[in-house]
């Protein structure tokens, strides 16, 4: 249809939509109006004649022959042989509407009534109808030509105030999209508008200043945190090389390593949680991705006592952050090494990538409290099997707007994967 | 080498600057940004050491004027903020190489080494040698192979790479991050121990069956290859 293409937007307008509903409604109730106006004009019209035809007839006298005159037929009941059959058959019914079929002086409709005349005689009156047909007719004519004008009258209107509506909704529309793809000085900028659609934009606008505030000031507050807390530990090391060589210096060093690798971690989740938008994306094989992965972790996997095999099945390409996902996989293998069984198996299918095992698994009961995101981060840890790690792999997961999802491993164990199947 | 420092706490700097003056360097020492602008504008230094976050002018402004006025002296940034879009930051003001806070002093010993070979050029035959040479070992790039005392050993791909990053910086000192960042391309700690994991096999293989080891691990600091 061709209204599918440029012009489907219009169909999807709320106001334009309404302007049609609209239309029909009015159009349905005129109907209605204009059938009962006619039929109550038509009733009124036979009335008025029948009474004028009643009063001639009572003012006529037949005595001296037939009494037509200006157009009104006045005869006795048994003089009418000249006239069409009809009006014979009308007037020995009692009287009432002709309905000749054809023209008779000018008129294929009459309003024969029978009576009595000033002698108290038997007497027909007949009368043409056809002015009033033409009346009514043209009374019908007026209001159907109104109701069609108002309806495309509506309809302009209606189609004006959705294109306006519209072209204003798709920059409110934009602006959204902008700011859920991460351009938080998207704004609006309609604040001359005084009407609804005025407000909810002038509201929009706030929010996203709001937001963008909110989001400059965590930066801020993680980068003066990650300053206040990276240099005393950078003096400690200072420190700490600065002490004569022994087994206990080296000990030492390891341990402000471990330190600042935790804080690191805990720095990197809050940072990708904080991310926005797409950058740093490419379009990563998650096939030569998880092989990569099992050859660099295939060692440490080994050298933990436990084995380790590859899984990989129509793996497709998604639209990532490599260095994050990575990450993820690795904190996973991590976990596994730590909390999982003997078993350990790499997986990349179709969108997902992830890691199994076959140890104890989680009580399914659980999923979702492993799972919680670096504010429940405490409770996390305390949840075996869980920790650092798990809230990381959740953060990348939410970053590129993929479903974590835990399941059994059957019979039994963990699988954790990462899955991309809405991208 | 001839170094400039901006570094604004003075107890970190202090260390910085006596730990490279100890490897022969000479190190002017600055602890605000508009000092040290000065400094870099009127002398020829081989090297800038920089503090990304220093009250009033910071070190990324700093290059910035310079780089701006067509200098340049290879900087190394020295950071808190070891976040990757900080990092991205640095090397579009035109850092060269960028260590996050806290570091071990071999870690900072080996990239300004690094940048300074940069500075000279580089042994371009070096770099671009096919086969590495050190002592009784040698590294074949191009058919992949690897033989120490004319006996051939079987490495696996990473093992393979991990020993090539040591045979061109023989008798030089290599932590772990540099691993991390050159060998396995990951930008962050994978907190398993993938670098002693690899170093290990790599060992069992090239010097667990020979006299004298080749590959040493210097505690807390990293590893040194050869000599």
């Amino acid at each position: 249809m061709y209204l599918g293409g440029r012009f489907a937007w219009l169909l999807r307008s709320s106001t334009l939509r309404l302007a049609l509903i609209l239309s029909a409604l009015f159009a349905a109730g005129m109907a209605v109006a204009v059938y009962v106006a006619i039929s109550i004009g038509s009733g009124v019209f036979e009335r008025r004649v029948d009474t004028t035809l009643q009063a001639l007839m009572r003012a006529s006298d037949l005595s001296g022959g037939r009494g037509d005159t200006f157009g009104v037929i006045l005869r006795a009941p048994d003089d009418l042989d000249d006239l069409p059959r009809p009006f014979e058959r009308t007037a020995a019914r009692g009287g009432g509407t002709v309905d000749l079929g054809q023209d008779f002086r000018q008129s294929d409709t009459w309003r024969l009534l029978v009576g009595v005349d000033e002698q108290g005689a038997p007497i027909i009156a007949a009368v043409p109808l056809e002015d009033a047909e033409e009346a009514l007719e043209l009374l019908e004519g007026v209001l159907w030509s109104t109701v069609a004008a108002v309806i495309v009258l509506t309809l302009a209107v209606g189609a004006v105030t959705g294109v306006i509506a519209q072209r204003r909704l798709q920059r409110i529309n934009g602006t959204l999209t902008a700011l859920a793809t991460g351009d938080l000085g998207a704004r609006t900028g309609m604040t001359r508008a005084k009407d609804d659609l005025g407000d909810m934009a002038r509201q929009l606008d706030v929010t996203a200043d709001e937001l963008e505030r909110l989001v400059a000031q965590t930066r801020h507050l993680s980068a003066s945190l990650a300053h206040d807390l990276r240099t005393p530990l950078a003096r400690l090391r200072s420190r700490l090389e600065m002490l004569p060589d022994s087994e206990e210096r080296g000990a030492a060093l390891e341990d402000a390593e471990r330190m600042s690798g935790i804080f690191d971690t805990i720095m990197r989740v809050a940072r990708i949680e904080a991310a926005q938008g797409t950058e740093g994306f490419e379009n990563v094989d998650l096939g030569p991705l998880i092989k990569d992965i099992a050859e660099t972790f295939e060692p440490v996997i080994e050298d933990a006592g436990k084995t380790m095999s590859l899984s990989v099945a129509q793996a497709a390409t998604v639209f990532a952050d490599r260095q994050m996902l990575i990450q993820a996989v690795a904190n996973l293998i991590q976990n596994a090494i730590r909390h999982g069984g003997d078993h350990i198996v790499l997986v990349a299918q179709d969108q997902a990538i992830g890691v199994s095992d076959n140890g104890q698994g989680v009580d399914p009961e659980n999923f979702a409290e492993v799972i919680k995101p670096m504010v429940r981060l405490d409770a996390a840890r305390q949840t075996e099997g869980t920790g650092l790690g798990l809230a990381l792999v959740r953060a990348v997961a939410d970053r590129h707007g993929a479903q974590l999802v835990l399941s059994q491993h059957a019979p039994e164990g963990l699988s954790v994967t990462l899955n991309f199947t809405n991208l | 080498m001839r170094i400039l420092l901006l570094e604004d706490d003075s107890q970190l700097g202090t260390w910085v600057t006596n730990g490279l003056r100890e490897e022969g360097h000479v190190v002017d020492h600055f602890e605000n940004g508009k000092d040290a602008l000065i400094a870099a504008m009127g002398q020829d230094y081989d090297l800038l050491v920089l503090d990304r976050m220093v009250p009033g002018l910071d070190g990324l402004a700093v290059l910035q004027s310079l780089r701006a006025s067509k200098n340049s002296t290879p900087a190394l940034f020295l950071t808190a903020l070891g976040e990757v879009d900080a990092r991205v930051e640095g090397f579009e003001a035109g850092g060269d190489d960028y260590l996050t806070k806290p570091f071990a002093f071999a870690e900072l010993s080996a990239r300004v080494g690094a940048l300074g070979r940069r500075r000279d050029g580089g042994n371009s035959a070096k770099a671009n040698a096919t086969i590495l040479r050190h002592a009784d070992m040698t590294l074949d790039l191009l058919a992949r192979r690897c033989t120490r005392q004319e006996q051939e050993i079987e490495l696996m791909a990473k093992e393979f790479k991990l020993l090539e990053y040591f045979m061109k910086r023989p008798g030089r000192l290599v932590t772990r991050t540099m691993l991390l960042e050159q060998v396995w391309d990951m930008s962050f700690d994978p907190t398993t121990s993938v670098v002693e994991t690899h170093i290990s096999r790599l060992r069992t293989k090239i010097d667990k069956p020979f006299d004298t080891p080749l590959l040493r691990t210097r505690r807390g600091e990293g590893y040194v290859f050869g000599r």
